[in-house]
This record gives structure tokens, C-alpha cells and sequence, in this order.
């Protein structure tokens, strides 16, 4: 079946893709966007996130035949060269260790500050605790969301 | 290499003997004609880690495993200080497999302490003939050319010219085998805060793991293995498979040998393989996921199904019972005890864990025409190597590894196992494959930091010194899996008997038992003293209670003063004072003293190994509503020497915090009928923001000397700090790990600490990090391995 859906700001149409494939796995192997990671395949750590219509989800768990006439944002698409704001912060507080799981932290973090411009510790704890990162940055990423926030000085 | 030497041993007998063991240290020899070939003529590329383009573009190749412990960004460091280059201009590499290397292994918190040598002479050779090239060209006194950011100066005559310059005439020059290193005082990158090289890669999604890795015509792999270690499949429904759509094949791969870290050193009883099982191959890694689904596999099961974590646990018990091996004996324990004022006894447990890396397993290989190439996320890429070279019967030089990012590694990619299956899958599907675990698998087939039970009494005199200790323990034995059956007590206990508290306690006694098991195991980060410095850590606060002490000073007195203990032979020196130093330093700095509300509590946990010296007070509330401990900050003093990267150690200290508490808090692997009974972070279970301590606060200790190792030594400690900061704040001891549930009818109030700590003058340096600060400690400045 054919699909079409908006992807980083550009229309995308897919032909001949599985209806139950889920998005990770049509951006990772259909359309070789890579920076969307696998991690679980049960929605349990977050690594997968991207936005749906500006809403952060988990695309391991998205069939494909949902996405159709919505808008996808993944990592590629936050900016062309690291310079979202968010993005600014991850590096300002030097946040990644592996990195595995930071696409889907920074995708998590910027949905939390579209709806939250100020968020509080308790606010991130809720809005963040669905990201796992096994290397333990919790404590940067919390400062890195504050700084992005303009909440601490840059 | 003996077969019965352990990672510690190895590692400390590598600091030991410096560069002497890292056989890639050639620089005017093997390594550069490697380089030259690949280089272009113009560059400038005097050994295998270095190459500075006519651009004056810095390339440095990383050749060990980036897997988020910052390499990539310290190693280079290592050798830009002494090159003397820009940093701006500094691009980092990964390099793939080459013996032209040396040792590429990336674990035992080494890659540093390995490199530490060689990468400095590396940069020191080449900033060597970049001035002996300048000095000619412009016919001045070579003492009188110095280099700086990337140029030559002549002070006298005020010239200065980019590197670049003098490259084709630097090629001409043989580098120095011993050049010249730096006088510390004159570093400019070595011990200030780096970024991390690699960030913006990771925050744009563009960094490439293991799991990104794209080849043209490259087909999907997903495996189904035997639930229990060891089963091989009987039949299974290949024909019926083949026609799900994507499907491009259906393979039984088998079991193979798997190279160990230290090269091949398997003796009778020794288990290490890869699973056997089922491959379904196809276009896309949901095609095969789902085929999977439909694959029915009947299995030729093992003995290990008759296992449970409860019947291990029941054996150990009753191991620990009865005498065990001797692994050290210290005066006369049985004597002391018996005349002790006052005993105690108590019995410790910790669960099988797996390492759960964000980055499931996964590996791409493409076997052709006798070779095969590898794409893998690799801790040990030589084993990589020499794994896949015995699995397909060629020669390991027909061989070719590339190394990629490492989504996590905690050692759980020490193991090839995966890289075997994706050889194997590919010589069967004739085309290039890529592997892909999923988390299930990842869960039920780790290689599992083995369970251990603990049986611990000790006394204390009338004046409350502790005077006997005995610790008998029981645990499967990791280095019994790998090297086979036939080896000492001590070295399948693996655990170093010159570790705390020997030394500490005139009296002691060490056992250990071998518990059996078909279960496989690996090294799960800090390895042994993830669970055994729980263990000894909480006993010891335990005596400090028992004495009526405060377990700060009652610690510093155990230690006694400041002094070297020499081991003798190559066993190092136990620095009595940098050991002090960082209990003294964490105490200072969380204001041990300064009493806490009822229901808080402050516990101190330390470890000393790898070459550096970490205490962490951890300070957590006891609500007995909310049932589950809080932590609320976490304080850590690390003495690791010469500090690279001040910014890296604190991250490594922050993240070895988390990962420990995962494992204090939450984390458990259970088994029955010989399968594990987790598959998912649903039930295996890790730490997650809303339990992360909302301050972690690092201390590094400004040191010199030999640096040590970070990515381990922040783990053990965090458990027990802990469990005595819960029994400072309620009264009630946890002796098993995970500590999920207090349990407590009504929260206890605070045991006031009490007890001064003698601190030191320390100068802060404000860095522009301000959880970080860096100490000078020039009285404890005595590195405790001994110079080469």
C-alpha cells in the first residue's frame, strides 16, 4: 500500500511498504535515516522517539499505516548542523557518553519544552523517565533541558 | 601469557611494565610504512596513529573501542600535547583492526593507563622532527625552535611558520624512538576540561554504531537461540519460513569456540561459545523479526535445564557452610576471633546481572571469495578476529575488522559472540548480513555477572579495633567458564587478596567456593568487586556500628597513617595516604559531620583498584509511605593520578554512579529450568531519570604520576554507600541486592553522624564545570604502581 506523510519537512510517499512495519523500521531500512535508534521494540526506553505531529512517540511501536497524512520529525530533521537550541545545550553541558539513546532524549526533551518552556526537576523527571540511558547522563541532561530553557545562564 | 592470569593482573602488570607490552610501539619501524601507504605523498604521517595533512588538518587515529567512556577524546588528547598541535584543527579516527596497534583491547578501565606512553612519545617524536625540519630549513640551533598550536617558533629571529611547512622535509627525518616528553607544569590540554570529541556526531543522530552499518545488497539477520546456554536446534520448519514474504533464507548456525580477551587461553571444562541456533535472513529487519515469529525450533536441551537461581542459591548456601579454598590468610583468624569483646556475622547476596547496552548486539560481516570483512561494535577487536577467523577455518590475516561507535559496552562486547554469528549467517546466505539482536535476546543470552553468596564474621577488641575478619564466599566461577576447570582457587575467585581490607585487619581470612553452573558469564563492569565490595564495604559499616563508631573514622583508623605498603615482586605498592585522601575528601565535602532529619541518611561505600582511589558518601531519604529509598546526592572523591580529561573522569564517576545504582536499586536476573526468566526493561529492570540522584557532585584529586583508571572504579562503591546511608537513616541493615522495597513500618530517626575528619588545606580550582573541582593533594602524590 502507498503512504504518504510529511517527514522533516518534506512530503515522502512510500509504495510497497508493509502496513504493520512500524516507522523505526521504515526510516532505519526503507528510507536509511539511521539516527533513529532501536532499542527495545516494546516502547520501554525511548531510544526510538520522534515527533507525530509535534507529539513525542515511540516509532518502534507505530505501525507505518498510522503516520499516513501526519507529520514525522525525527533527529535529522531538528536541524542541518547541530544548532537547535536544545542541541546547543547537549554540547554546552557535554551530555552524550555512548549516544546511543540521545537522539531520543534531545527528540523527548525539545516535545517537553514546546509544551513546557520552563520546566521544572519534577517536570523532566515526568517527561523524561520513558528515556533510558544506561550511561547514566541523567544529571546532564537534566542541566542540559534547564540551559536550553534559558533557565541557567549559557 | 599465563593461562591463569586475570584482567586485574594483566592490567596491572601492563601499568607496570608501561609500554614495554604494547607491541605497536614502533614508530620509526612498523608503523610508519603502514601509514606512508595510505597517506598521501604530501602528508605528513611519522607513526600508525598520526597524519597531518599540507591543510594542516590533524588527523589522529583512536585505536581503541569509543563506547561512551570518552576515548576518542582523551587518547588523542595524549598525543596533541605533546605534537604540540591545535586542538581545533585535531580530527579524530576510529581506527579499524591492525596489528600495526599493539593491543587494542578496550576494558579493565586500561585504555588510558595502556596508552598513556606510547600516545605521548607518539606526538613527541613528530613535534621532534617538525623542529629538527624547521631548525634546518631556517638554519638556526634546533634547542632554539619551539613548537606551539600547530607552529614552529624561532624566538630569537621572530620567525614562526605553520607545521605545514616543514612536512615533506619532516617525512625525510627518522622520529625519535625516546623523544623527549613535556614537563607537566607546561601542558596546555592534559588536565583541563575537553569537550567530548564526538558529541556533535551524537547529538545530530549522524554518529555510525554497529546497528547503522549499511552495505549495498546487505540482507537482515534475526536468531533464535536455544532459551538454555548450550541447546542445539533438533528440527524446526525451514521449508514453511522460506515462503514469508522477505524471506531470503533460513540457516542453522552453530556453536562455535569464541577467542578470549587474552588470546587463546581455554583449558578442560572451559565453555566459552557463541549460541547455536536458527537464522531467518530477509530484506528488512521486520520482515525478519516477523517471519521469526512463525519459526517453531525443537531443541536438543542441555543439563543447564535443570538450573534454577534458587537451587544455585541454595548450593552456595550450603558452600559457604563447610570450609572452602584457601585465597588468603593473614595471622591467626580463629585465635583472634575467639579472644574478640565483641563478634559479628553476617551473610551478604548479590543477583546474576546482564548488561542490558542501549545498543543491542549486532554485527554485519560480508564473507566472500575466503575472506570476510566485519563491521562491529567491539570491545576487543583482535578477538573479533581470531573468533570469526577459527569459526570460518581461514586465517585470521583474511580477516578484516572494522570497528564502529559502541552503543554501551560495559564488557558485555568482550565477548564475540556475535560477531561469529554474523560470519557464519553470511557464508551461508552468500551476501553480505547484518545481525540484529533484539532486546529479548540481549536479556536472555548475556554473558552474566554470576550471582555470589557471602558469609562474613568479624571482631572487634575492647577498645573497639577491628581485629579478625573472614569472608567466605561462593560464586560461579567467570574465569572457570573462560579458561576451563583446572586452575587455583585463587584465580577462579579472581579476586585480587591484596584488596581491601588486607592490610586493614591483622587477622584475616579469605575463602572461596566454586559454585557450579551451566550458565554463561562475562564481565559486567567493575567485574568481581561489582558485587564482592558491597559485600565488604556494608560489613565494615556494620563493625563500625558495632564498635559504637563513626564508620568514616573508624575506616581512617583501620587504614592506619600514611604509608607505602610495598607488595613486592610486580604486585605495586598500597598507598596507605591516597587511599585516606579521598575518605577524608568526600567526608569534607558532603559535611559528614552535620546531622541530617529523621528518615535521611548518609553511608559511605570505597573502592581502591584499577590504579585510582574513589570514595562516594551517598545521602537518601527513607519515606516509609513512598517504601522505595530516594537518593538525594551523591558525593565523589577519585585520586586517579595524572588526570587526562577532568571532564571525562567526572562524567565516568557520574555515569559509573548511575550504572551502580541501577544495580543497588532495581536490577535482577533470575533463572528457571535453566532459562532467564527477563527479557525486557519491563522485568529487567535499570535507573530511569526519576530515580537518578538529583545532585552528583565530583571531587578529583589533583595528582600526578601514572594515571589510573575511571571507567570501573565508580562502581562498586555507590551499592554499600547506600545501604549504610538506609541503616544510618533507619536502623534496618539490607544485605541483599537489589534493594527495591524498605519495608519499614515506621521510619527510624537519623543516626546523628558525629565523627570529625582531619582534612587536609585544599586549593579549589574553578573549572567551568562547577560540580567539578580538582584538589591539590602534593602530600599523596606517590603513584601506587611502581615506575617500569
Amino acid at each position: 500500500m502507498a503512504i504518504a506523510f510529511t517527514l522533516n519537512g518534506k512530503s515522502q510517499t512510500l509504495n510497497d511498504v508493509s502496513p504493520d512495519m512500524p516507522l523505526l523500521w521504515v526510516l532505519r531500512d526503507v528510507l536509511n535515516m539511521t539516527g533513529t535508534k532501536f532499542g527495545c521494540g516494546m516502547a520501554l526506553c525511548g531510544a526510538c522517539t520522534v515527533h507525530i505531529n509535534g507529539v513525542a512517540t515511540r516509532s518502534c511501536v507505530t505501525p507505518i499505516s498510522s503516520v499516513g497524512g501526519k507529520t514525522v520529525m525525527t533527529i535529522e530533521g531538528l536541524s542541518d548542523d547541530g544548532s537547535h537550541p536544545v542541541q546547543k545545550a547537549w554540547i554546552a553541558e557535554d551530555v552524550p557518553q555512548c549516544g546511543y539513546c540521545q537522539s531520543g532524549q534531545i527528540m523527548s526533551a525539545v516535545a517537553l519544552l514546546t509544551k513546557k518552556p520552563h520546566p521544572t526537576d519534577t517536570d523532566i523527571d515526568e517527561a523524561m523517565s520513558g528515556n533510558i540511558c544506561r550511561c547514566g547522563t541523567y544529571q546532564r541532561i537534566r542541566k542540559a533541558i534547564h540551559r536550553a530553557a534559558g533557565d541557567i545562564k549559557a | 601469557m599465563s593461562s591463569t592470569l586475570t584482567r586485574r593482573s594483566f592490567l596491572q602488570s601492563a601499568a607496570v611494565t608501561g609500554g614495554a607490552l604494547l607491541l605497536g610501539f614502533r614508530l620509526s619501524a612498523a608503523g610508519a610504512p603502514a601509514r606512508h601507504s595510505v597517506a598521501p605523498p604530501e602528508s605528513f604521517a611519522p607513526n600508525a596513529w598520526l597524519e597531518i595533512s599540507p591543510d594542516g588538518a590533524v588527523k589522529i587515529w583512536c585505536s581503541h573501542s569509543e563506547m561512551g567512556q570518552g576515548v576518542q577524546t582523551s587518547l588523542p588528547m595524549l598525543l596533541a600535547e605533546e605534537l604540540c598541535c591545535d586542538w581545533r584543527r585535531v580530527q579524530v579516527i576510529q581506527a579499524d583492526y591492525d596489528p600495526k596497534y599493539g593491543i587494542q583491547i578496550t576494558g579493565g578501565s586500561g585504555s588510558v593507563r595502556t596508552s598513556y606512553d606510547n600516545l605521548r612519545k607518539a606526538g613527541a617524536a613528530a613535534r621532534e622532527v617538525l623542529l629538527s625540519a624547521a631548525a634546518a630549513q631556517w638554519n638556526v640551533p634546533r634547542s632554539e625552535c619551539r613548537a606551539e598550536n600547530s607552529s614552529v617558533f624561532h624566538d630569537a629571529s621572530n620567525r614562526k611558520a605553520p607545521f605545514e611547512q616543514f612536512l615533506n622535509a619532516a617525512s625525510a627525518l627518522t622520529p625519535p624512538a625516546d623523544p623527549p616528553l613535556k614537563n607537566p607544569q607546561d601542558y596546555t590540554l592534559l588536565g583541563r576540561p575537553m569537550r567530548r570529541t564526538d558529541a556533535r556526531k551524537k547529538i545530530t543522530g549522524t554518529a555510525t554504531f554497529g546497528i547503522d552499518t549499511h552495505l549495498p545488497g546487505m540482507l537482515i539477520a534475526s536468531m533464535e537461540r536455544c532459551p538454555a546456554y548450550g541447546g542445539t536446534p533438533r528440527t524446526f520448519n525451514s521449508d514453511e519460513l522460506k515462503t514469508l514474504p522477505g524471506v531470503r533464507g533460513v540457516y542453522e548456525i552453530p556453536a562455535v569456540h569464541l577467542t578470549h580477551q587474552f588470546g587463546e587461553t581455554s583449558g578442560p571444562g572451559s565453555r566459552n561459545y557463541s549460541c547455536s541456533g536458527v537464522a531467518v535472513v530477509a530484506d528488512s529487519t521486520w520482515a525478519a523479526l516477523q517471519a521469526r515469529k512463525q519459526l517453531k525450533v525443537q531443541w536438543n536441551e542441555p543439563q543447564v535445564v535443570r538450573e534454577s537461581s534458587e537451587e544455585l542459591r541454595r548450593r552456595m548456601i550450603a558452600l559457604v557452610a563447610q570450609p572452602a579454598a584457601l585465597i588468603r590468610n593473614d595471622g591467626d583468624f580463629q585465635q583472634a576471633h575467639a579472644g574478640a569483646a565483641k563478634t559479628i556475622e553476617a551473610a551478604y547476596e548479590v543477583p546474576f546481572l546482564a548488561h542490558a547496552t542501549m545498543e543491542p548486539a549486532n554485527c554485519t560481516a560480508h564473507f566472500r571469495n575466503g575472506e570476510c570483512e566485519v563491521w562491529a561494535p567491539t570491545q576487543i577487536p583482535e578477538a573479533a578476529a581470531a573468533s570469526v577467523a577459527q569459526a570460518l577455518s581461514i586465517p585470521i590475516t583474511r580477516v578484516k575488522v572494522h570497528v564502529t561507535y559502541i552503543g554501551g559496552g560495559f564488557g558485555r562486547r568482550l565477548i564475540q559472540d556475535y560477531a561469529v554469528e554474523a560470519a557464519l549467517i553470511s557464508r551461508a546466505a552468500n551476501a553480505p548480513v547484518k545481525v540484529i539482536w533484539t532486546r529479548e535476546d540481549d536479556i536472555r543470552h548475556d554473558f552474566y555477572r554470576p550471582a555470589a553468596y557471602h558469609s562474613l564474621k568479624a571482631g572487634l577488641d575492647s577498645r573497639g579495633q577491628l581485629i579478625s575478619w573472614m569472608h567466605r564466599a561462593s560464586s560461579p566461577s567467570i574465569e572457570n567458564f573462560y579458561t576451563g576447570t583446572n586452575i587455583s582457587p585463587g584465580a577462579a575467585a579472581a579476586v585480587d587478596s591484596q584488596d581491601f581490607p588486607a592490610f586493614a585487619v591483622p587477622n584475616l581470612r579469605l575463602e572461596f567456593a566454586v559454585a557450579e553452573t551451566g550458565l554463561p558469564l562475562g564481565y559486567w563492569r567493575s567485574v568481581d568487586d561489582s558485587g564482592n565490595q558491597f559485600v565488604r564495604c556494608s560489613f565494615f559499616d556494620e563493625a563500625a556500628h558495632a564498635a559504637g563508631r563513626d564508620p568514616v573514622e573508624f575506616l581512617l583508623a583501620a587504614l592506619g597513617p600514611a604509608r607505602q605498603i610495598d607488595l613486592g615482586g610486580n604486585n605495586g605498592v598500597i598507598d596507605v595516604g591516597r587511599r585516606r585522601a579521598v575518605v577524608e575528601l568526600a567526608a569534607e565535602k558532603s559535611n559528614w559531620k552535620s546531622p541530617l532529619p529523621p528518615g535521611r541518611g548518609r553511608g559511605l561505600g570505597f573502592m581502591f583498584g584499577w590504579g585510582s582511589y574513589v570514595a562516594q558518601i551517598a545521602e537518601v531519604t527513607c519515606d516509609a509511605q513512598r517504601d522505595t529509598p530516594r537518593v538525594d546526592r551523591v558525593v565523589c572523591a577519585i585520586d586517579c593520578g595524572s588526570c587526562v580529561n577532568p571532564l571525562g573522569v567526572a562524567a565516568q564517576m557520574e555515569s559509573a554512579i548511575n550504572f551502580g545504582l541501577a544495580q543497588t536499586l532495581k536490577s535482577e536476573i533470575t533463572i528457571a529450568n535453566g532459562r532467564v526468566n527477563q527479557s525486557n526493561f519491563h522485568d529487567y529492570e535499570v535507573l530511569r531519570m526519576n530515580e537518578a540522584p538529583p545532585v552528583i557532585a565530583v571531587h578529583i584529586v589533583r595528582n600526578t604520576g601514572r594515571p589510573g583508571g575511571v571507567g570501573e572504579p565508580g562502581v562498586p562503591p555507590i551499592a554499600p554507600a547506600v545501604a549504610n546511608a538506609i541503616f544510618a537513616a533507619t536502623g534496618k541493615r539490607f544485605r541483599r541486592l537489589p534493594i527495591r522495597q524498605l519495608c519499614l513500618v515506621s521510619p527510624h530517626s537519623s543516626v546523628a553522624a558525629v565523627q570529625s575528619s582531619a582534612s587536609a588545606n585544599r586549593r579549589a580550582d574553578l573549572l567551568a564545570f562547577p560540580h567539578i573541582s580538582m584538589y591539590q593533594t602534593l602530600l599523596y602524590n606517590t603513584p601506587r604502581l611502581k615506575a617500569p
